[in-house]
């Protein structure tokens, strides 16, 4: 080898690279590549652990190099190895074999189930590709590859690199590889042998055989022996007698009136086809000898079913069509749709909508009002539907996306409240939410990590309902027309003071999504409307003033059911002041026009007269919305008890008015002046309950308000008075002591107004109809974002449910990271596309798994297996099946799994036999003779025909012998082969003493 | 710069805009006027080697404004809770405030610390083994501090910044190192050939 480039000599010559060539360019940057990656040297490492090859890791890296203006890549494969421990230095033999030439004799690793091809060849466990780097590139000319060869040789040579060295040739498809290793004294050649069809003689064992030794050319007789390991391999696809059970659900039957709304609250689930495409069965004579067994082109002892050691790998189907992940992708795409609603369904629908919603809604509001008997309003909304869809017809704008049939049956599901039909006229309260307290389960609160919307509620439905008519009912067209109809119906429940159904009570809930935090608003409105305009109605004559108090009450302040008892004596007075609100001036909590106020106080006070215990002073502050006592404690100076005032409920808030107020918080600053204007703004709330409080206690002082409102800062000591008795004396704290204070200042300012006539905190008129127009400027592709969210929580909710019909191991660790990841992502406003994209791959993956693992359990029978020692046995090798690349059977062709994997080959083998003989006997002739060709007819011949012709066979055969002379070393000899349908395959190993020769 | 959200929640009167004074501008007045709603400050630090803005939102203890401050729990990536030494029943109260936390709080990892203030007063009614053994049963960091006399202040918030600042997918916003990843094995099925790639 011209090793001349190596600049060794300590003596100081002159050595001219300046006439390098490119080959001697291209080789001393190999050699850069070995020695950066630490490939020099003698490699070291344990004997194979038996499948080490499918546990372990493997890893590549690669670098780019060219031979002149030819770009190569060189990839280093290894298996990540421990570091292997000290001791194994020690036993470093200077002119041991390099460990890839021990691999070749190794059988611990034989057929791994997913390997690099040379691996499979050649047992390797770590060995470097130079392949062209572009895959369109090829070297095909004998001389440029055998200059590669030359090139690694020097390479190999001039590093003492012992990894083996590959060069890919010819089309990559073809994979085609020779290489070389070199160890002290010793050399292995890699060559192969690729063939379109096989020759007849190589078909089988022996004449394999046959080349193996002519190929080691060995001088010794009788030769040692040869140690074979075979592989056949048989392919099943042919399922007939299970036909693939799920069907796609039938759309037509969800649009017909009797399958009810309910199906609109679920998702479906499940592959459309057979996500199990073909069964592959490999039957494995491991280990032997030559002469053992016969194997020629007139007989084979090669019986699959007398095979040691069966193996069965599944095929999956490639992206099955799978109903949930179809559901999600398209629900998906919507977020990319531009259109507003407008658009979609043509500009003036939606205003016409609403002037027509308008419309009738007065009209029928004016045929309601006078009636005696008050009809449910929620009819009323119906009324409204069906009639917009009559005046609809008549004016023949019937190409609405959506049919009449679907959409009532959807807004029936969205709002059942309004089917419902209460005859007891009694409030319409958000009633799941409240009777029903949510389980405290950790499914349940999943909408908390998703930021989504509770699985009961509203907005939930709504996304299952939207993704539903995107899927099967129109697309985007019907996604903005039922969109429209929500909205309608929005509109339509706040005029008309009806609470929305499906909603939690109180405020927006910050962990939900934001259209669920505006649903919620807008239900808060409603409740406060609702609340005011009942009161307002309680004033009818004939009506008990303690039961309209009691409503009010309740609307106003729902702990008030706790005191009731304790409001009773006080349910007069309210009742009756109550009687005289208006709402004519919007500007108040509730609000009393003068005149009516002092109609009132005069009859209260003519009434009352002096009956009530008090002091005659404060005869002109009569106490004004009391909730309750404050416990026992009584005002300072008049000694009446201490009343807690009915206050104004803090304004409900979403998140994005949140963020807006402390922006405008935080924008003031940090200064002095700063902390006291926001101080002063958020006094608002302050103030309102000091006049609150102020009102229902006639006469009290700021010490009375802080021992309600804050008591730790009224401080209370025991001191001896003159008579030497304790008694408690009480002050202020310090800190509301200080001049200027703010709730001092508040508290001066403060007038005794009871909460219904003080100015509102919360305007809702004009937070309803801030959220009405948000809803109404959604666009589909908005409102697929906002709900995503919550169609992803219900797709796991899905996925987890059909999981633990299965108990899929690798599915509930898919659930749990797509649950993890999910809470990372969604909880960040406007999460990135290409991550949704990820956990929605993510869902359809744990969709595809459960459906495989359906699919194979029909397969393999398991429902109707009796036994249940042989059930559960069966069902642990159909979940291996799902989640290992291959799985061996044990018990090979007669365990369990083995006689069923026989009886589906038996049934595939007696249908095309049957069916096909005659078609197959012509095609036989016709075909030139081919591997499977000379199988079938022996297979034929011997009359039992249970499995087809295998698909593959592959044969490794490995000796050790001296080569090239008698003299020589003994050194490890392996070829390998494999026969398919359409190639022939030999790679060959061959070592040789390049000493002694 | 990272900017990080602190809140500073517990009853009222434990000290907790004290402490806060005391921490971002270094003094001490015997009595502030008692917050109404929420305050805000601002403060540089260095941690480790990091510059870290900190908005710290101040709240009212009062019952009657805990309807208001929840919404300042949202996206806090700390949450310093205070009670006093010196009143059990500031200490008694944390269980709720916890809760509150639980509710609002929308990062589920949120660091949170547990401040004992105003060790300095002599009538003390919670002893430290107990503040310690409440931090721990609810894995929280724990301090004892006093804003009149400096002790832990500095240190409680620097706390509070490196353990944020330790906990991964917390402070920085893209997590996607956090991700998992599910396709690799998916992956090398294509660049491994299988036993007979050819024929399937």
């Amino acid at each position: 080898m011209a090793a001349d480039s190596e600049p060794e000599s300590d003596v100081f010559e002159i050595t001219d690279f300046t006439t390098a060539s490119e080959w001697e360019r291209f080789i001393s940057k190999v050699e850069e590549v070995l020695n950066d990656w630490k490939l020099i040297g003698i490699s070291s490492g344990k004997p194979l652990e038996k499948g080490v090859y499918t546990t372990g890791t493997w890893e590549e890296k690669s670098d780019k190099i060219s031979f002149a203006d030819f770009r190569f890549s060189i990839t280093h494969h290894y298996l990540v190895q421990e570091a292997s421990d000290k001791d194994g230095k020690e036993e470093l033999v200077e002119d041991a074999l390099p460990l890839s030439m021990q691999d070749l004799l190794c059988m611990n690793n034989d057929f791994p189930p997913r390997a690099h091809c040379l691996v499979r060849w050649y047992g390797l466990r770590e060995f470097v590709i130079i392949a062209p780097a572009s895959n369109h590139d090829a070297i095909l000319s004998e001389s440029k590859c055998n200059l590669l060869l030359s090139s690694i040789s020097i390479a190999l040579g001039n590093t003492g690199c012992q990894i083996p060295l590959f060069v890919q040739i010819h089309p990559k498809w073809r994979r085609m590889y020779v290489g070389e290793c070199q160890g002290p004294g010793v050399r292995t050649d890699f060559e192969m042998v690729h063939l379109r069809k096989v020759p007849n003689q190589y078909t089988h064992l022996s004449g394999l055989l046959d080349i193996f030794k002519s190929k080691i050319g060995c001088p010794l007789t009788p030769l040692p022996p040869v140690s074979i390991a075979i592989r056949l391999t048989y392919i099943l696809q042919d399922w007939q007698q299970y036909f693939w059970p799920q069907q796609p659900p039938d759309i037509d039957a969800l649009v017909g009136g009797e399958v009810g709304g309910l199906e609109f609250g679920k998702l479906p689930f499940g592959a459309c086809e057979d996500p199990i495409s073909e069964l592959h069965l490999a039957t494995t004579w491991p280990h032997l000898t030559e002469g053992i067994l016969v194997d020629n082109d007139v007989y084979s002892d090669l019986d699959p079913i007398q095979a040691p050691q069966w193996s069965v790998r599944v095929r999956k189907a490639d992206n099955p069509q799978c109903l949930l992940g179809d559901f999600l992708t398209e629900f998906f795409k919507l977020c990319r749709r531009k259109e507003s609603t407008d658009e979609i369904l043509g500009r003036s629908t939606f205003e016409e909508d609403g002037k027509e919603s308008a419309d009738i809604t007065h009209a029928l509001s004016k045929l309601t009002e006078p009636a005696p008997v008050p009809i449910h309003r929620l009819s009323v909304t119906n009324m409204v539907h069906s009639a917009k869809k009559k005046i609809r017809k008549h004016r023949g704008v019937d190409e609405s996306p959506l049919n009449n049939e679907v959409l009532s049956t959807i807004l029936s599901f969205l709002f059942p409240d309004a089917a419902e039909k209460l005859t007891d006229g009694s409030e319409t309260r958000p009633t799941t939410s409240r009777n029903n307290p949510p389980p405290e389960s950790e499914e349940y609160n999943l909408y908390s990590q998703f930021k989504s919307a509770p699985s009961d509620s509203l907005t939930y439905k709504l996304a299952l309902c939207l993704c539903m008519i995107n899927f099967y009912h129109g697309g985007v067209k019907g996604v903005a027309h039922l969109w429209q109809e929500f909205v309608v119906e929005m509109r339509s429940r706040w005029e008309k003071n009806c609470l929305i159904p499906g909603l939690a009570s109180g405020a927006p809930d910050l962990r939900c999504c934001l259209l669920h935090q505006k649903l919620q608003m807008l239900n808060c409105c409603i409740e406060r409307k609702k609340a005011r305009d009942e009161g307002k109605k309680a004033y009818t004559p004939d009506r008990s003033p303690s039961a309209s108090s009691g409503d009010t009450g309740k609307a106003i302040d729902h702990s008030v059911g706790d005191y009731q008892k304790e409001t009773e004596k006080e349910k007069g007075e309210v009742g009756k002041s109550w009687e005289s609100w208006s709402d004519s001036e919007e500007e108040f909590f509730e609000c009393l026009s003068d005149t009516e106020e002092l109609k009132g106080n005069e009859q209260e006070n003519g009434k009352k007269g002096g009956t009530k215990e008090g002091s005659k002073e404060s005869a002109n502050l009569k106490p004004e919305g009391r909730l309750h006592p404050h416990g026992k404690l009584t005002l300072l100076h008049p000694g009446e008890p201490l009343y807690i005032p009915i206050t104004q409920e803090p304004a409900p808030m979403t998140e994005d008015l949140l963020e807006e107020q402390s922006e405008v918080l935080a924008k003031l600053g940090t200064s002095a002046e700063g902390a006291h204007l926001r101080a002063r703004m958020q006094s608002a709330c302050l103030l309102s309950d000091m006049e609150s409080f102020k009102a229902a206690n006639p006469g009290c002082c700021l010490e009375d308000f802080v021992r309600w409102y804050s008591p730790r800062d009224y401080i209370e000591e025991e001191v001896l008075d003159e008579k030497g008795n304790t008694v408690l004396k009480g002050e202020l704290s310090a800190r509301m002591k200080i001049p200027s204070n703010m709730w001092v200042e508040a508290w001066e300012t403060a007038k005794p107004i009871p909460a219904r006539r003080q100015r509102r905190l919360f305007d809702d008129t004009r937070e309803a109809e801030k959220v009405l127009h948000y809803l109404a400027v959604q666009k589909p592709a908005d409102l697929a974002r906002h709900l995503l969210p919550c169609v992803i929580h219900a797709a796991v909710l899905k996925v987890k449910e059909e999981e633990s019909l299965e108990d899929i191991p690798s599915v509930k660790k898919i659930i749990k990271q797509i649950i993890s990841h999910s809470s990372k992502v969604l909880r960040f406003p406007n999460p990135e596309d290409k991550k949704l994209e990820e956990i929605i791959a993510h869902i359809m993956s744990a969709e595809a798994t459960i459906a495989r693992a359906r699919s194979l359990k029909a397969k393999f029978g398991i429902d109707k297996c009796d036994q249940e020692e042989e059930k559960e046995d069966l069902e642990r090798f159909v979940n291996c099946l799902v989640e290992q690349p291959e799985v061996s059977v044990i018990g090979a062709g007669r365990g369990a799994a083995g006689r069923i994997i026989h009886k589906l080959f038996v049934n595939a083998q007696t249908m095309t036999e049957s069916s096909d003989e005659v078609a197959a006997m012509t095609t036989l002739d016709e075909e030139p003779k081919r591997s499977g060709s000379s199988d079938e007819r022996r297979l034929n011949l011997g009359a039992v025909a249970d499995f087809p012709p295998p698909a593959g066979r592959e044969l490794i055969l490995r000796t050790t012998v001296p080569r090239p002379a008698p003299y020589s070393k003994p050194l490890p000899q392996r070829m390998y082969s494999v026969i398919t349908k359409e190639d022939f395959q030999l790679a060959g190993a061959f070592s040789a003493d390049t000493t002694f020769f | 710069m990272v900017t990080l959200k602190l809140i500073v929640v517990g009853d009222s009167g434990v000290g907790k805009s004290s402490l806060l004074l005391r921490f971002t501008d270094d003094m001490f007045e015997p009595y502030l006027n008692p917050t109404i709603g929420v305050d805000f400050k601002v403060k540089k630090m260095v941690v480790d080697g990091n510059l870290v803005q900190l908005a710290i939102w101040d709240t009212a203890g009062q019952e009657r404004f805990r309807t208001l401050t929840p919404s300042y729990y949202r996206g806090a990536q700390g949450v310093i809770l205070v009670y006093d030494v010196t009143r059990k029943d500031t200490f008694a109260k944390l269980i709720t405030w916890l809760n509150e936390l639980e509710m609002y709080a929308t990062r589920s990892n949120s660091v949170r610390m547990l401040v004992g203030n105003k060790i300095d007063k002599p009538d003390r009614e919670v002893n430290k083994r107990e503040g310690l053994q409440f931090a721990r049963k609810h894995s929280m960091l724990f301090i004892e501090t006093s804003a009149k006399t400096r002790d832990g202040v500095q240190c409680a918030f620097e706390e509070v910044v490196r353990k944020i600042l330790q906990t991964p997918g917390l402070w920085d916003k893209d997590t996607q190192k956090c991700g998992v990843q599910l396709e690799t094995a998916a992956h090398s099925e294509e660049d491994f050939c299988g036993g007979y790639c050819t024929l399937t």
